[in-house]
């Protein structure tokens, strides 16, 4: 910390941690000169376009070529049959499932890839999908969950119908994938029993999707001559995809180059690795020639990583004051027709057992059943691939419910639950060890900010007059930055994240990273916790990510991980620069290191300031003959950095809501998102990607969903039935903050992007609950679009006029 | 995605005109927009084709038409059509009841009951408008059968009826078509009866 005026004008002109500075990543994109996938264009490249099933669930008898050939510029049309031979036909997903690549015999669900057409443009591609014949037989589909597991369902995936697991336990039935549980089902049983008060709900995660503005795509060429293959792929997460990549190729990993270039948004949808991926790289493997393939907005909502899918059932016991005593909360997952969420081994439910929330609960148990249906594979995106959204949405709902179930305030019953502040690191009674929080504080800011008791008054007045006005609270624990290396494994890759630090003679730096951005600056984040740890200015230190020839292995950027775990690999490394910087500093100026201090950019001698080396000086030794004996040249660092624990932000959310009693419109007149998460790297990165994702909240809550008829026909994929809400529809967001580091962390950072979205939804549905909570509603599924919430005013008999 | 529809049209002739003509499939199956039956397999069995458009959605079915039963005292057919577009993108079936009444008058009444369940691209792209679409179908069909049973009979009514059914188009008229369903859109969203979906 600079103490004097001088020193502190030298801590600003780093531009550093903490600084609101300008992002590095606009110059280009404002000026549309980003570079996307599709913006790759390379010689003689084909065009790839997919053949997909129109049906949920059927046989395929034939598939007919020929005039699909005879278009003008077709060159192939690949099927499952000419994958065989290469046995990519099939591919392992991330979730230690099989998915077909391109259908196998049958498909299992709507839109399911069934064959890819190479053509010179993208046009010709069209023209010759709509000219294979696919001959199908169609087969009853199972949409609804709850009928998965019937005696004598349909067997969706009659590939593994024998097969007694999955890569996660027992299975119990054909369409069975796995159960997980958590926690002491026999203790929260019995405290169940003998509670004063229970409340039991059944509450829905709607499956929905993140519709990211850029669909997924890539371009695939490999190279006959010198056996490398390069593709260049929208992926959160390319290290992964080139390690599966050369799993499934056979080619040497060090010969597979994968390019991650700019994303326009991710959200969990850009995790996996897609069929279309796979028949490009293949196409390019067999012909030499660069293929392109990039989705159409219908197939990115179709086929590709949605969210949720959850039907939960949640339970509190409590006294009669409140307290929670015990929870129990049981989900369904649907996972689709394979199960490629990502998951780590040990949590196939992902981080579904932080739903205790913030909350202290003695006893809790918690399971997950997880069923094949005739839908799309995924649940992986959405801003938290975790099932974080799922876990908080209930806990958040719940003890609402328990709030009017025993008429205490909203408000009240969090504080009466919270874990204490003294009470930090908190160990859950599901195993999670919280790390840092100030939950009362942080709700009592929002409260005195929004002036609740007087909120509560004028709800009370509307409420007399027939009016409805609701008041939602949400006091979310996040839980991010996957993960301690013992717990966390992908394909049993141990999530950790790298940094690989090089600073130039004159200075500067360049820093790679594991991580891959879409968008959330870290171009900038990361060199302003590397500017405060060197004391080089963040303007001249480079970030680069996502060219896996070039950045060291990491696992990519989704479940809030990179400030978490790459920051603190980039911290780590930087202080092992600046470890090295120290030794030669002594060196030049001819004390022993413990003689030196650390001042903003240089080490000064103890009692003798005028004598230090900046970190620019240091630079130029180190590549000069004037260092310590024995020691090697250069200025570098690397960090391969395992978490000890993960990062849990948190924040207190309050949403006003003014329902119309006679459309259901609903409308948000206040929302106040208070957000810690530790140490602020760069404040209005943090404020952007805090809007964003409340405006991904209001989105889920009040109006997306994948809807799919009962013949498992999807009617939402397109931009006319799925809602984005734009600037016209979403809500003025009003920010806050309170700071409290993390213990563990290098700087004490959290991740930050998805709180505002687990968070923000079970915030928007308290509200809109809360409108109607006098009247003995406890509980509305979302989304609350207008005629839903109409449903309820009608039944309720809201909608008369006098 | 299924649609129920139940319709009643009223004939201008005498119950059993009515009945014979409804026992003719060729005829029956020519009063359905866009319909034709290209095959006759067997007293019961029978080969088509239905052309319909639905906003970008183009597509043609062929399948068979079956006739589940005829009573002849109910004066009620069933007949199941099953059918897939020929790119292989949607398949669309009909479970559909007719039947003929005598009314007070001596005159008659044809009342359709269809069940339709369609599958596939013609779904995501038209199923919002399944429900309307289906209800101008069965309209079309109720208003053509009965000039078609008109036309059988004699005078100026009958001719200018045979005149009707002979302008009748051989595919759905696209644009007439998607009128009449947006102005039953409109209709329904003011009160008026709305065709019933299911799923």
């Amino acid at each position: 910390m600079a103490t004097t005026a001088e020193a502190v004008e030298r801590e600003q002109k780093l531009q550093g941690v903490g600084c609101s500075r300008r992002r590095k990543e606009d110059a280009r994109f404002i000026q549309g000169k980003g570079t996307y996938v599709d913006d790759i264009k390379l010689p003689g490249m084909l065009f790839g376009s997919i053949v997909r099933s129109p049906y949920a669930h059927a046989r395929i008898k034939s598939i007919n070529k020929a005039k699909a050939l005879a278009v003008p510029g077709v060159v192939a049309v690949l099927t499952a049959d000419d994958l065989k031979p290469v046995n990519l036909h099939w591919m392992p997903t991330l979730g230690g499932d099989v998915q077909a690549v391109l259908a196998d015999k049958k498909v299992c669900f709507q839109m399911q890839e069934v064959a890819m057409v190479l053509a010179t443009d993208r046009y010709a591609a069209a023209d010759g999908v709509a000219q294979v014949e696919v001959e199908y037989d169609e087969l009853p589909a199972i949409v609804d969950p709850h009928k998965s597991m019937a005696p004598g369902a349909p067997v969706i995936r009659e590939d593994i119908a024998d097969k007694k697991e999955v890569g996660h336990g027992p299975r119990t039935h054909p369409n069975h994938i796995f159960t997980w549980e958590a926690g002491d089902k026999a203790g929260t049983d019995a405290v169940f029993a003998n509670a004063p008060v229970t409340v039991r709900e059944e509450i829905l995660n709607p499956r929905v999707h993140p519709c990211p503005m850029e669909t997924c795509g890539c371009v695939a060429s490999f190279d006959k001559v010198a056996g490398q293959l390069t593709v260049y792929l929208t992926s959160q997460a390319p290290h992964l995809v080139r390690t599966v990549v050369a799993m499934l190729s056979g080619i040497p990993e060090s010969k597979i180059r994968l390019v991650g270039g700019d994303i326009g948004g991710g959200f969990g949808n850009k995790v996996p690795v897609y069929p279309g991926y796979v028949v490009a790289i293949v196409a390019s493997i067999v012909t030499g020639v660069p293929i392109k393939w990039i989705e159409s907005r219908i197939e990115n909502l179709s086929t590709t990583g949605f969210a949720r899918d959850y039907h939960g059932i949640g339970e509190l016991a409590a006294d009669k004051d409140g307290r929670i005593q015990a929870l129990r909360f049981t989900a369904l997952a649907d996972h689709g027709a394979f199960n490629s969420h990502v998951s780590a081994t040990k949590f196939p439910a992902g981080l579904f057992s932080i739903c205790t929330g913030s909350y202290a609960i003695p006893k809790a148990y918690c399971r997950v059943d997880a069923v094949y249906t005739n839908k799309a594979p995924g649940g992986v995106a959405y801003r938290c691939s975790l099932r974080v959204t799922e876990a908080v949405y209930l806990i958040e709902r719940m003890i609402d419910i328990l709030a009017q179930k025993l008429n205490i305030d909203k408000a009240e019953i969090r504080r009466r639950n919270f874990v204490k502040a003294e009470q930090f690191p908190y160990t859950t009674a599901l195993g999670w060890t919280l790390d840092s929080g100030n939950y009362r504080a942080a709700l009592d800011k929002v409260l005195k900010a929004v002036n609740y008791e007087a909120l509560r008054k004028e709800q009370a007045e509307k409420r007399a007059r027939g009016e409805l006005m609701g008041i939602g609270i949400s006091t979310f624990t996040e839980i991010v930055g996957a993960g301690p290396n013992k717990a966390c494994d992908i394909l049993g890759i141990s999530l950790f994240d790298s940094c690989d630090i090089r600073v130039n003679p004159t200075g500067s730096a360049i820093a790679r990273l594991g991580t891959m951005s879409q968008g959330q600056g870290h171009a900038t984040t990361y060199a302003q916790i590397i500017a405060t740890e060197l004391g080089l200015s963040s303007d001249e230190i480079q970030i680069e990510e996502g060219d896996t020839d070039k950045a060291p292995y990491g696992a990519g950027t989704w479940g809030s991980r990179s400030t978490p775990v790459g920051g603190a690999a980039a911290a780590v490394a930087a202080r092992k620069v600046k470890a090295k910087a120290q030794k030669i500093a002594a060196h030049l100026l001819e004390v022993a290191e413990g003689d030196l201090e650390w001042d903003v950019d240089r080490f000064k001698v103890k009692g003798n300031p005028s004598q230090a080396k900046t970190m620019k000086e240091i630079a130029m030794a180190a590549h000069t003959s004037n260092i310590p004996d024995g020691m090697e040249k250069g200025l570098d660092g690397s960090e391969y950095y395992d978490p000890p624990n993960m990062t849990y932000p948190f924040g207190a959310y309050l949403c006003v809501v003014d329902i119309d009693r006679f459309t259901g419109e609903t409308k948000v007149r206040r929302f106040y998102a208070l957000d810690d998460c530790g140490t602020r790297i760069n404040p209005m990165i943090i404020e952007g990607q805090i809007h964003g994702g409340l405006t991904e909240a209001y989105a889920v809550a009040m109006g997306q969903q994948l809807v799919f008829d009962s013949g498992g026909n999807i009617l939402s994929n397109s931009l006319m039935d799925y809602f984005v809400p734009t600037a016209v529809e979403t809500p003025k967001w009003e920010t806050d903050y309170t700071v409290t580091p993390s213990p563990h962390h290098p700087i004490g950072a959290k991740g930050v992007a998805e709180s505002p979205h687990v968070g923000g939804i079970p915030c928007f549905s308290n509200a809109v609950v809360d409108a109607f909570a006098h009247l003995g509603v406890t509980h509305m599924d979302m989304p609350h679009s207008a005629f839903n919430v109409w449903k309820t005013i009608h039944k309720l008999g809201l909608d008369k006029h006098a | 995605m299924l649609v129920k529809l139940e319709k009643t049209f009223p004939i201008d002739a005498p119950a059993d005109v009515a009945w014979s003509l409804l026992q003719d499939i060729q005829s029956v199956a020519a009063c359905m927009p866009g319909a034709q039956i290209t095959e006759r397999v067997d007293d019961r069995h029978y080969q088509g084709q239905v052309g319909v458009r639905m906003g970008p959605a183009s597509v043609t079915f062929k399948g068979t038409i079956e006739v589940q039963s005829v009573d002849a005292t109910q004066r009620q057919l069933r007949l199941v059509g099953k059918g897939a577009d020929t790119a292989g993108t949607s398949s669309a079936s009909m479970d559909l009841t007719a039947s003929i009444r005598s009314t007070a008058d001596g005159k008659a009444e044809l009342t359709g009951l269809s069940e339709v369940t369609v599958n596939g691209k013609l779904v995501s792209f038209g199923g919002r408008l399944m429900g309307q679409v289906s209800d101008q179908i069965l309209t079309q069909f109720g208003e053509n059968f009965a000039q078609r049973v008109l036309a059988q009979g004699q005078g100026a009514t009958a001719q200018q009826a045979a005149a009707s059914v002979a302008a009748q188009p051989r595919e759905i008229n696209a644009l007439a078509f998607l009128w009449r369903v947006v102005v039953g859109f409109f209709k329904s969203l003011f009160g008026g009866k709305k065709p019933r979906s299911a799923g």
